[in-house]
């Protein structure tokens, strides 16, 4: 009773300024699909969230400087030892201010899982079709964050001014000055001068905490608030149509869902954070053109570039009198044709031949072999990068010649592709022609018999989509008045019972929404039925007493602020 | 369940099923309370940690409680006690009816619209694309006017005629410095620290030379930039016995008793070489820049 | 798997060659050099100053004195028992391993003592092991062939040194193969920069002034003994896990290991919250 109170007297200050209630009641019953696989990009949002708030603690300690300094602290072996004031003070961060090591070790573990977030959200997306219209736009923000991502967490990883760091910005600087024709003047431009040069760590800087970030957060924005206005895409299931989403409601299922998983992505990020040592720049340390340290690796999602870099052979070409060098094609060539596949993907299936209408049911991958012979064959050609660019240290594990791990890589990423690619388009294949079974269960008959039991493309869009049961007609909507005067409706059919997520102030707009949902399903109107659901909310509003005496507090902090 | 109400008088299997679910709820909210608390324990152990002189295990430790706890109790609570599933929203199509898209259009290219005005919207273009180009210029202060530019500045280096070889100390280095068999760091004196001039110095068996070195040797001493051909790491990985030097950035091999030629790994081009001689007072000296510019290739490179 | 390929196919060819020893007195091994001789030594043959003899040996004379003292004979017998089938009886090299004239103390005490020598297998490059011999045999050993003339670094004496400078001098002139972390590297053909994280300062201090195997020496022109003291000093910083402030150290190998468990911890535990949360309670 008192928090309802509460929350009305809350409301209707709020209200009485904003007229917030039929937006605010509109976005709280926003319904949300019920699949794990759906919140992988919410663990990126709340690692983004992490990194933001370490890294804002991290610059009020580090000094975005190359001028030498000498380090006082608590780190002997470099006590007293001249060195730039970025490195320093990034020692000084990890030594002699209290948590700043935890911090630091937090905001590189969040950034690392920041980027996996959104490799695998986009794995999901891809595989599922979810990048088909109306969702391109939404693809394309996505992957301009992954290239934004990848951008910041590398000169994130730079700016310490370390040995290792040091190393790889340094291979980055000759990777861009291999591009022809204004790879020079690029390079020179960007660092303001030959590598080393002081201009480059404040500028990393800047684009690191300012820039990208502030670019993201825009990007972010953009890419929820056409989720938002867009509406969740689903899988096909009992009930679920081109014209519904089924699932929680965001307030209070979802709510506290989703606050779980931001406190356990603290909870992790943490826990790695004071844990498991990441980037020791002590040990490593300070950068010197003229000093190295091996195995030299940057962090892993840059460790593909660095792999294709190490599998590439070594062949300059002449143009005129001109060198384009080797780097140019494993460091510019494959990672911008990797960014222009990603971008065009939705745009390149089109072509092919996928239909241009709007999907808001997903594909499960085995739907389209195609598709899924596409993916595996690029994520194979990308792991065996991704080991390549640790060939050392696997050879220095498995004690063997580190140029003959290197032989069998250049030919695996050669070779491996394609039959990879082919196995996935075989058994996606053969699963599509075998209904519900999962991959575990196919055997040699069901992959040869694949082929007889082919649909074609077009065959297969009216059979995914039988315009029957998708469209409700096999169940029916029942539409009532509660007590409260407000209409509802809910759709059954055999099991299923959906209802609506919103109360509707007349009939007719009940109706709308109901024939909008479920084009084929006869409404009718019923008593209202016994509510169920409502009981256990309400005896669990109970039990969450300690959040009303909360909510009190706040309220009358309010309140006392407004009479002053 | 069907079970129950078979086995179950008539009356007693709704009131069972309310006492059970009770029960539940009871059992789900004590757990809930006990993850909040295992929380606040957390959040207070981090604050004591942090109070008595910090230790980056116990904070971080602390910490990952008090939020597991937090992500225990609200997933706990989103599961056992609020509804989940069992909610369906419409989801009109986005075509708005064609009538919406007709005023659009009228709205924005009516009569008095400005986007009518072709002449003038090619000249408006024409302002802002010159104001666009003009906004570039100021780019160019990036690389400030009294450094040098690209392809003068990747092509030479410090060293010339003259120029002692001194070591990370700017001690200079005579001959007898570099015993054979050991790998010896070198520098233009007076340029220490620049990315592109670190050389190195060791000191071979003339007669094992299968190609002369290109910039010649005292004694057998030769000496090579130290920045790989590929990527620019430094190729301080010297392999005494078989005097080759490797990068570890991309395990690039360069044999130094055929001209520093790059034998393995992703390098094409050989390191190149400095030419040096014995100056009057008996130290090592250059007697001109590397015989190739120094580091990875460029557009510009010969 | 691959490694264990290698073991046996090792053991297969050495067998023979053991057997035909096992007549020999003591447990007599083949021994291959732990370097690999370089070009220039293959080629002047194997009696001339190989790639194990140190940079100290250009005033390698013949000489040929015999030792006089209490443990000459047990010296003298370790030799002939272990090593002399390789080195020759006086120290001379053959076919199978280099001369051991002007190897100098610190040789012998950095190999023996390291375990690397007796060889127990043929191998690229002898791994370190625990040491076959007590510290009162490796003496004697140490004694015996330096009575075989030529020299050669002495087994240094290490202080404590300044532990700022033995970082800065680790870091130009080791941590290239050795690795900043002294968790060592690969280099090529098989051959590895070894992982420090057993050295004791005095085989620190032997390994910069013999460079076994594969590795650079570093004579007094190059590091003087104060340098060295600090390197070697630093070296017993960079191996306790005072250093890994941070946590566990995840083996010091840098970004590899780092992102294998970013994926493999970090996103396994978030994933698996997320299908928790994100699936239907049935309640």
């Amino acid at each position: 009773m008192i928090t309802r109170w509460l929350v009305r007297a809350v409301l209707r200050s709020v209200d009485g300024r904003l007229r917030v209630a039929p937006l605010l009641r509109r976005g709280l019953a926003k319904v949300f699909p019920d699949h794990w696989a759906f919140m992988l990009g919410e663990i990126a949002l709340y690692s983004f969230v992490t990194l933001v708030l370490t890294g804002v603690y991290l610059t009020l300690f580090f000094e975005a400087s190359t001028v030498e300094t000498t380090y006082t602290g608590s780190y002997a072996p470099l006590d007293g030892a001249r060195t730039s004031a970025a490195y320093a003070s990034t020692v000084r961060l990890s030594f002699d201010v209290r948590a700043g090591l935890l911090m630091r070790q937090t905001h590189h573990w969040a950034a690392l899982l920041f980027v996996a977030a959104i490799v695998l959200h986009l794995l999901r997306i891809f595989f599922t079709g979810a990048f088909r219209r109306p969702r391109g736009i939404n693809w394309v923000i996505g992957v301009t964050m992954l290239a934004l991502a990848l951008f910041n967490g590398f000169t994130g990883y730079s700016i310490p001014d370390d040995l290792l760091s040091g190393i790889g910005l340094r291979i980055l600087y000759s990777v861009a000055q291999s591009i022809p024709v204004v790879g020079e003047w690029l390079v020179f431009l960007a660092f303001g001068g030959e590598f080393p040069s002081d201009d480059a760590v404040p500028r990393m800087f800047v684009t690191h905490v300012l820039l990208v970030p502030a670019a993201l957060a825009v990007l972010i924005a953009a890419h929820l608030g056409i989720l938002v206005r867009q509406k969740h895409s689903q899988f096909p299931g009992p009930g679920r149509t081109e014209n519904n989403v089924v699932g929680s409601r965001f307030w209070p299922a979802y709510t506290i869902r989703t606050l779980a998983l931001f406190a356990w992505v603290f909870a992790v990020l943490f826990g790695l954070g004071g844990l498991a040592q990441i980037n020791p720049i002590w040990i490593y340390g300070p950068y010197d053109p003229a000093q190295a340290t091996s195995p030299a690796q940057p962090d892993w999602y840059i460790i593909w570039g660095d792999g294709a870099l190490r599998l590439f052979p070594g062949v300059d070409f002449d143009i005129a009198g001109h060198l384009v060098p080797a780097p140019f094609w494993p460091g510019i060539v494959l990672g911008g044709l990797t960014f222009a596949g990603l971008y065009l993907w939705p745009l390149l299936e089109r072509l092919a031949g996928a239909d241009r209408r709007a999907h808001e049911l997903l594909d499960r991958p085995r739907e389209h072999p195609v598709r899924v012979g596409v993916g595996v064959a690029v994520l194979t050609f990308f792991a065996v990068l991704l080991v390549a660019g640790s060939d050392d240290v696997i050879a220095k594990l498995l004690k063997v010649p580190v140029l003959d791990v290197l032989s069998v890589l250049r030919v695996v990423a050669l070779a491996a592709p394609v039959p990879a690619g082919l196995c996935g388009y075989l058994a996606a294949r053969a699963l599509r022609a075998n209904g519900g079974r999962g991959i575990g269960e196919l055997t040699r008959r069901d992959l040869r018999a694949a082929p007889q039991q082919r649909t074609g493309p077009g065959e297969r869009d009216a059979s995914a989509a039988p315009a029957g049961p998708l469209d409700g007609a096999d169940g029916r909507v029942e539409l009532w008045r509660d007590p409260d005067g407000t209409w509802r409706w809910r759709y059954r059919s055999g099991e299923v019972t959906l209802t609506a997520n919103l109360a509707y102030l007349s009939r007719e707009e009940a109706e709308r929404s109901a024939t909008t949902a479920y084009r084929r399903a006869p409404v009718v109107a019923v008593e209202p039925p016994v509510p169920a659901v409502a009981t256990a909310a309400r005896r669990t509003a109970r039990r969450a007493a300690p959040v009303g005496g909360w909510l009190a507090l706040l309220a009358i902090g309010t309140w006392r602020r407004r009479r002053r | 369940m069907t079970g129950r109400l078979d086995l179950a008088p008539a009356a007693t299997p709704e009131e069972d099923e309310r006492r059970e679910a009770a029960r539940r709820e009871r059992a789900a909210s004590r757990w809930i309370g006990l993850a909040f608390g295992a929380s606040a324990c957390g959040a207070a152990g981090f604050a004591a940690v942090y109070a008595t002189g910090g230790q980056t295990q116990l904070e971080g430790l602390s910490l990952a409680v008090a939020f597991a706890g937090l992500a225990a109790g609200l997933g706990l609570w989103s599961r056992r006690l609020l509804p989940s599933g069992g909610y369906v929203e419409e989801h009109e199509p986005f075509d708005s009816p064609p009538v919406e898209v007709r005023l659009t259009t009228e709205a924005l290219a009516g009569p008095e619209s400005p986007l009518r005005r072709r002449g003038l919207l090619g000249l408006l273009t024409l302002a802002l694309g010159a104001l666009a180009g003009a906004a570039l210029f100021p780019l160019r202060s990036l690389l400030p006017f009294d450094r040098a530019r690209p392809a003068h500045a990747l092509r030479v280096t410090p060293w010339a005629a003259g120029v002692r070889l001194v070591r990370a100390d700017g001690s200079p280095v005579r001959p007898d410095d570099v015993p054979a068999e050991t790998f010896v760091p070198v520098f233009p004196e007076g340029h220490p620290d620049r990315g592109d001039t670190p050389a190195f110095a060791v000191r071979l068996d003339p007669a094992r030379f299968t190609t002369p070195p290109p910039g010649g040797h005292v004694d057998g001493i030769v000496v090579y930039s130290l920045l790989c051909t590929h990527a620019g790491c430094p190729v301080a990985l010297y392999l005494r016995g078989t005097a080759r030097v490797l990068c570890p950035c991309h395990q690039s091999n360069f044999d130094l008793l055929a001209a520093a030629r790059a034998i393995a790994g992703p390098a094409s081009r050989p390191l190149p070489g400095l030419p040096i001689a014995v100056d009057p007072a008996g130290f090592l000296v250059a007697t001109g820049d590397f015989t190739s510019p120094p580091g990875p290739g460029f557009w510009s490179h010969e | 798997m691959r490694v264990g390929q290698r073991r046996r196919y090792l053991r297969a060819s050495v067998i023979p060659m053991i057997l035909c020893l096992v007549a020999a007195p003591g447990p007599v091994l083949p021994v291959a050099a732990a370097p690999v001789p370089t070009p220039g030594a293959t080629t002047t043959g194997p009696a001339t100053t190989g790639a194990a003899t140190t940079p100290g040996a250009t005033t390698a004379g013949a000489a040929t004195a015999r030792p006089v003292g209490p443990d000459a004979g047990r010296g003298e017998r370790l030799y002939l028992s272990s090593c002399a089938s390789c080195h020759g009886p006086a120290g001379q090299g053959s076919q199978r391993g280099p001369s051991l004239v002007g190897a100098g103390p610190a040789a012998v005490d950095f190999y023996v003592g390291t375990g690397r020598m007796p060889l127990v297998l043929e191998a690229d490059q002898a791994p370190r092991r625990a040491p076959v011999f007590s510290p009162d045999d490796i003496r004697a050993l140490v004694r015996h062939v330096e009575s075989f003339g030529g020299g050669g670094p002495p087994i240094p004496e290490v202080a404590s040194g300044d532990l700022r400078d033995g970082r800065e001098l680790f870091q130009a002139n080791c941590a290239a193969c050795h690795s900043a972390t002294g968790a060592g590297a690969v280099l090529t053909n098989g051959w590895v920069a070894p992982s420090l994280d057993r050295a004791t300062p005095v085989q620190v201090a032997e390994a910069i002034r013999v460079g076994p195997g594969l590795m650079p020496a570093f004579p007094e022109t190059v590091l003087n003994r104060a340098q060295v003291d600090a390197v070697a000093g630093y070296v017993q910083e960079l191996r306790g896990p005072r250093l890994d402030r941070g946590g566990a150290s995840l083996g010091r190998l840098g970004p590899v290991t780092e992102g294998l468990v970013a994926w493999l911890v970090g996103l396994v535990l978030l994933v698996l919250a997320a299908r928790w949360l994100g699936s239907r309670a049935d309640r």
